[in-house]
């Protein structure tokens, strides 16, 4: 028979093609003929007392399978197929509650001086009523090596129940030596509280556990993980898996609300459910893991909830990491930015300084009058303290463009961040003799993002424009506009009168490293990109129609003006 | 009696616009601000004396003393500025001006100038 076929094409038992010799025809039974030359030595050591205590199972893995019936292959091995059994250890297929009784068996029969006789013995159910275990040599010792074995009772199941335990054996394995941290969880408790819960009319769970802040810490209780996997003791730092069995309790140490949640879920019938929880091990270190439970649903085992814990903490440290770089690298630009408006930023700066050195002054000469005029003197005063105000506010917003601070997102006024971006800008505006037309929105939405990031990128934008205008030589104009975009955002728009952008390069503006100045570096455009789409939103560049280019970004509008 | 002499001062500053006219008050010397050159321009043939600003967002100082010159005036005309380009000083002197100062003004200079020119 071709091995791997379907179970409905097996042929009846026993079957008159039915494969090995006729020792294997013995009994109407499942029978294996088994090679035992690879463990004689292991053999003898049993038969003297002198092999180690684990040598059943080092035996079973040793003595290879010579031939198995049809029988056998039905019980155990219905997805191999027989060629796929022959040639690999009994270890695998036999189930392990039968092991010890097996290798006793088979040390007695090839230590026993006769041949032919079967050694028999009764066995913990392995999958049949009644079961016997029978062992024999052939009678002539045709096949010294060979140790045949028959497996007689009436089958629990008529299909594979051994292949059934082979299957779970196999499911045991895959989960202990899956990468992801399993636990295995008898939820069965929970199902009689929720439906005692239900009779009594509960049907918010969520809002019944609030109030009955007990019920969680109840059910961490007698909830029990009941196996653990390799990588779930690693996760916990546990020396042994049964440090993991017991209450579930543990699991919810550091985030206790969880629990509540899990419950929840279960309660409400969902397959699933999944959070990030920072979960603290038996070292008491801390860890982010993402918590996933899957709830079982018949025909599947009630008692088997399977909890995933997946290790996010090195991802999330990587992911910081790359945060603060980004951070950091935006910040880098905005000092470069601040460096190439050095002359602006300082004229901006003098302004006030200078009408606070006049002003002081000319009290000076009030005072030192025979008569000195001191309303003039006041007005004066108040006139330094404003402008004293008004150059340290510009000294703030310098400040605030250079500092080294995490990101914010915070509900902003983008009128007021396309106003102060002018203002570093203002001085190379007016030394280009480029008009500016601002047109800003009323009752603008405000939106969700750091103010200095915004208006990095806007004085970003107006640079670019003012020195591409500044290539094309004739007067220039630059229209900035905010406006409520149709789809819940907010715009802003920047359109100026110079060159244009080559239409080969629309594609490929925001790429990083992309420039077409002699000087630029091109991240400019590339870091507007990546603090726009940081908040959300989108930035476009196209031609206009009229001519000059067109810079327009969206942010999502979040909340009233 | 002759006429007091007016001075004018352009400077899109209000701060600075009336820091300098309180200035010249203090002092005794009569003085009209104006936040743009377009303005000025047209009240020029009223004053004696121009005191400008050099960058300004709509006629900047030296193009306000070349129409000045263009339209045959020869009133004197004092720059202050915080820009400490070269260029734009020498044109504006090769323009007629008469002084130049950088802001932070020094009071006693600046008074001594404009009365130097008003003599």
């Amino acid at each position: 028979m071709a091995s791997g076929a379907p179970l409905a094409d097996m042929p009846a038992l026993p079957d008159a093609s039915e494969p090995g010799d006729a020792e294997m025809r013995r009994f109407d039974a499942a029978c294996w003929a088994l090679d035992i030359s690879g463990v004689r030595t292991l053999i003898a050591a049993a038969a003297a007392g002198t092999a180690r205590s684990d040598w059943p199972e080092t035996l079973l893995v040793g003595v290879r399978i010579a031939d198995v019936n049809q029988r056998t292959v039905h019980l155990v091995g219905p997805y191999l197929g027989r060629a796929h059994m022959i040639g690999r250890a009994a270890a695998t297929f036999w189930p392990r509650e039968g092991r010890p009784a097996l290798a006793e068996l088979i040390v007695s029969v090839a230590m026993a001086e006769t041949a032919g006789t079967p050694a028999s013995r009764t066995i913990t159910s392995v999958g049949f009523i009644d079961p016997l275990l029978h062992v024999w040599r052939a009678p002539d010792d045709a096949r010294p090596d060979i140790v045949y074995v028959a497996l007689t009772g009436t089958p629990v199941d008529d299909r594979s129940l051994w292949a059934l335990r082979a299957s779970e054996e196999r499911y045991r394995n895959l989960i202990h030596h899956l990468p992801t941290a399993l636990l295995q969880v008898d939820s069965t408790p929970m199902s009689a509280i929720f439906a005692k819960l239900r009779l009594e009319g509960v049907d918010d769970i969520a809002s019944y556990l609030d109030a009955n802040p007990e019920m969680s810490v109840h059910s961490r209780n007698i909830v029990l993980v009941t196996d653990a996997n390799h990588k779930a003791m690693r996760l916990f730092g546990a020396d042994h898996p049964d440090q993991l069995i017991g209450s579930v309790d543990y699991l919810f140490v550091a985030s206790p609300d969880t629990a509540k949640r899990v419950i929840t879920a279960h309660f409400e019938g969902r397959r699933s459910y999944a959070e990030r929880i920072k979960l603290r091990r038996f070292d008491g270190r801390l860890r982010d893991v993402e918590l996933s439970v899957t709830y079982p649903t018949p025909p599947e085992r009630l008692d088997v909830t399977l909890l995933s814990l997946e290790d996010l903490t090195d991802r999330l440290q990587t992911e910081a990491q790359l945060h603060q770089l980004q951070a950091d690298y935006t910040r880098a630009a905005r000092i470069s930015m601040l460096g190439e408006l050095a002359t602006s930023i300082a004229h901006e700066v003098n302004q006030p300084l200078s009408a606070i050195v006049t002003n002081a002054e000319t009290s000076l000469r009030w005072l030192s009058r025979d008569e000195p005029n001191l309303a003039k003197v006041r007005q004066l005063t108040t006139r330094i303290a404003e402008s004293g105000r008004r150059a340290s506010d510009i000294v703030q917003r310098i400040r605030g463009m250079a500092a080294r601070r995490e990101p914010e997102r915070v509900r902003v006024d983008l009128n007021a961040i396309v106003e102060e971006a002018l203002l570093f800008v203002r001085y190379e505006i007016e030394s280009r003799a480029v008009e500016v037309s601002v047109s800003l929105a009323r009752e603008l939405p405000r939106v969700l993002g750091d103010r200095v990031q915004l208006q990095q990128v806007i004085v970003n934008l107006l640079v670019n424009a003012v020195q591409a205008i500044g290539q094309t030589g004739g007067a220039g104009r630059i229209e900035l506009r905010t406006a409520k975009g149709g789809d819940g955002t907010v715009r802003f728009t920047l359109h100026d009168n110079g060159p244009g952008i080559a239409e080969g390069n629309l594609d490929r503006i925001f790429g990083s490293f992309f420039t077409t100045k002699d000087e630029g570096i091109g991240i400019g455009l590339a870091l507007c990109q990546s603090i726009i789409v940081a908040h959300g939103g989108t930035i476009t560049a196209s031609n206009h129609a009229e001519g000059g280019a067109v810079f327009e970004f969206a942010l999502p509008a979040r909340g009233a003006a | 009696m002759s006429k007091p002499p007016l001075i004018a001062i352009v400077d899109d500053d209000d701060a600075v616009r009336e820091a300098i006219r309180d200035l010249l008050q203090v002092e005794g010397l009569a003085a009209r601000t104006f936040e743009s050159g377009t303005a000025f321009l047209s009240a020029a043939e009223h004053f004696d004396c121009l005191v400008t600003d050099v960058r300004m967002p709509d006629l900047d100082g030296i193009e306000i003393q070349r129409r000045l010159r263009a339209g045959g005036s020869a009133m004197p005309v004092i720059f202050v500025t915080s820009s400490a380009d070269e260029n734009t000083r020498v044109r504006a002197l090769q323009g007629g001006a008469v002084a130049w100062f950088a802001k932070p003004l020094t009071d006693a200079t600046f008074l001594a100038a404009i009365r130097a020119v008003l003599r």
